[in-house]
């Protein structure tokens, strides 16, 4: 069986109940909201709430560099830790923070496959509800790699050009502009349909059922052979709000070890209202 | 009332008065009644009835799953006064246990969706409920987990000292409340006669456990399973496509299932009310319209329909479906 690209960044649930003592190993369980962090937790991990942590509404961006900072020196992570997250949603929001800490600069980021939902189904994993004891740390970040994200422009030139892979990771029902948004989700767009020249890929079609990655010969066969990503070119993922794309920027970049994979989290709540910008529909 | 007079209870419902609410929950002794259906049936020759769980002291026939599960809890001593309940349920089984288990001293803890509406998360406060909202689901997806089922079994991992978790789609209690009840009391009161069974798919529960018993008894009997079209809004109800989540289905002991336009089920729960009398909710409604189908198909037989709930707790959700409920309701 091959390998991923970087089988380190990917960790078994088994590996982070083996190092739940080691003090270099730092928990962040990411999940869209805390609900389910105050439940429960893995022992030892700090909870991050990706909507009123990870993103600044005012500026509609990621937090920035300082407020990075601040965040993880509140958490007691320091800079040569190796930091573990794990999240609800299949790690949707993990991977969002895998993507937010590889911006950062962190050095050693993993994500523990099939997150929070298969430790949960695990018989020998516990969950607590203390939280840990944060000794604060004083982190500091390297300056945003902006080569791992997308903005407008970019977009708009691999849409014209068409010399770039550009995955749409949406639901069908999304990409071909059927429904806006998801049943009951509150951020949409003026118009449904897609990115023209995307190629619709949905995040799921990567993972198992139980959440965890699919083995690599499946993932190579479903991008390269039946959807026809072209790994010797450049990438970038988009869906909805950027969190679902995350997911597959990781898949992408750090499982299949594609080259430049950018991930656009304007996604379709930015490019669906542009003024100016053309969609493609296939409803 | 006591075991010295437990015969008479059997036979004497006339004069039968009922010692504390837990008497009143259903089993062969004292079943949920049943009614034959007469306007809507539309084949003579098939005899068809309605087993009415509404009729339950908690209103549906949950209250079957419920006692059976808290029993087990109870007499295996898995809850105490510091120990309660915690349960992902959006309705009728939540109704069933808070209020089964503050008669009886424990906490419960109701891991409700946000989309359930209003009402349904106000009866379950009013029936004992500490309720925990959880999150709409960002993005049903295959395979996606049950959000309030995971809260759910987290407490129960995370807070073991405080909270049990029975949990109605895997707990086999659920199953077994309908071998030993509803499966029982429908084979006395059709008196071995029944030839279908019309059954909805929740938990899986009903189906399984009364399929289970009737087929025992009776091998030919028919077990019809009616499930609504996908992205139905129907309580209590799911479509094959969300029953990973009941480990309760077993699909050999089910001969047919129909699929039914869910938007039917509140047109003929309107019917049932307007020309049987009988006050019955959506899933009955759905019951009723798979039924026909195959009433009309099959001509001859005796067919009994369990119908889970009435129609009391589901106003809202009628106006939203059928609008012309609006008209004349304000000067
Ligand atoms: C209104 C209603 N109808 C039908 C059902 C289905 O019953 P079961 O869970 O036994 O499959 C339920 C319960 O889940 C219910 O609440």
């Amino acid at each position: 069986m091959s390998e991923f690209a970087h089988p380190e960044v990917l960790l078994s649930t088994d590996w982070v109940k083996e190092h739940l003592n080691d003090p270099n190993v730092k928990l962040i369980e990411i999940d869209v909201d805390t609900q389910a962090y105050d439940a429960g937790h893995i022992p030892g991990a700090v909870g991050f709430n990706w909507q009123t942590q990870l993103q600044q509404p005012v500026q509609r961006d990621i937090i920035s560099k300082e407020e990075f900072e601040k965040l993880l020196s509140n958490s007691g992570v320091s800079r040569d830790d190796t930091v573990v997250l794990y999240g609800d949603n299949h790690n949707w929001f993990a991977a969002y923070g895998f993507w937010l800490f590889k911006i950062y600069g962190h050095p050693d980021v993993r994500l523990m496959d099939g997150g929070r939902q298969k430790w949960l189904d695990e018989e020998d994993k516990e969950l607590v509800t203390e939280k840990p004891r944060v000794t604060p740390t004083d982190y500091r970040a390297a300056d945003p790699d902006w080569t791992l994200r997308a903005f407008v422009p970019e977009v708009m030139e691999v849409s014209k050009k068409a010399d770039k892979n550009l995955v749409d990771v949406r639901s069908p029902d999304e990409y071909s502009g059927k429904v806006i948004a998801p049943p009951g989700m509150t951020e949409t767009a003026q118009r449904g349909g897609h990115i023209p020249g995307a190629k619709n890929i949905p995040w799921s079609s990567a993972v198992n059922k139980d959440g965890t990655f699919k083995p690599p010969e499946e993932l190579k066969k479903l991008y390269f052979e039946e959807k026809g990503v072209d790994p010797s070119k450049s990438t970038v993922a988009y869906c909805r709000i950027g969190e679902r794309s995350s997911h597959t920027w990781f898949v992408l970049k750090y499982l299949l070890g594609l080259n430049d994979v950018k991930n656009y989290d304007g996604s379709w709540t930015e490019y669906g209202n542009l003024i100016g910008a053309p969609i493609e529909k296939s409803a | 009332m006591s075991d010295s007079t437990g015969e008479m209870n059997a036979t004497n419902q006339q004069t039968r008065v009922y010692e504390d609410v837990f008497e009143m929950l259903p089993s062969e002794e004292n079943p949920s009644p049943m009614v034959r259906i007469n306007r809507l049936n539309p084949a003579a020759s098939f005899s068809l009835y309605a087993k009415l769980e509404w009729a339950n002291p908690f209103g549906s026939v949950k209250d079957r799953a419920a006692w059976q599960m808290l029993q087990d809890l109870e007499g295996r001593g898995e809850i105490n006064q510091d120990r309660g309940i915690v349960e992902p349920t959006s309705g009728n089984t939540g109704i069933s246990l808070a209020a089964l288990a503050r008669a009886r001293g424990y906490r419960l803890k109701a891991v409700v969706p946000n989309k359930v509406p209003k009402e349904k998360k106000l009866m379950l406060k009013i029936a004992g409920a500490e309720l925990e909202v959880v999150s709409d689901e960002l993005c049903p997806a295959p395979g996606l987990g049950d959000g309030s089922i995971n809260l759910a079994k987290t407490y129960a991992k995370a807070q073991g000292d405080r909270y049990a978790m029975p949990n109605q789609y895997e707990n086999y209690q659920n199953v077994a409340a309908h071998i030993q009840t509803t499966g029982p009391e429908i084979w006395r009161q059709t008196e071995g006669q029944i030839s279908h069974l019309f059954v909805s798919l929740g938990t899986c529960g009903s189906v399984t456990g009364i399929a289970k018993f009737l087929r025992e008894k009776k091998p030919s009997v028919k077990v019809i399973a009616i499930q609504p079209s996908e992205g139905h809004d129907i309580p209590g109800l799911r479509n094959l496509s969300q029953l990973e989540a009941s480990k309760l289905f077993d699909r050999s002991l089910i001969d047919e299932i129909l699929e039914i336009d869910f938007e039917l089920a509140y047109k003929r729960a309107l019917e049932l009310c307007q020309t049987e009398g009988l006050l019955a909710g959506p899933s009955c409604g759905l019951i009723l319209e798979g039924t026909r189908h195959v009433v009309e198909r099959d001509q001859g037989g005796c067919g009994v329909m369990v119908f889970p709930d009435n129609i009391f707790k589901y106003t809202a959700t009628m106006l939203k479906h059928l609008p012309e409920l609006e008209e004349g309701t304000s000067v």
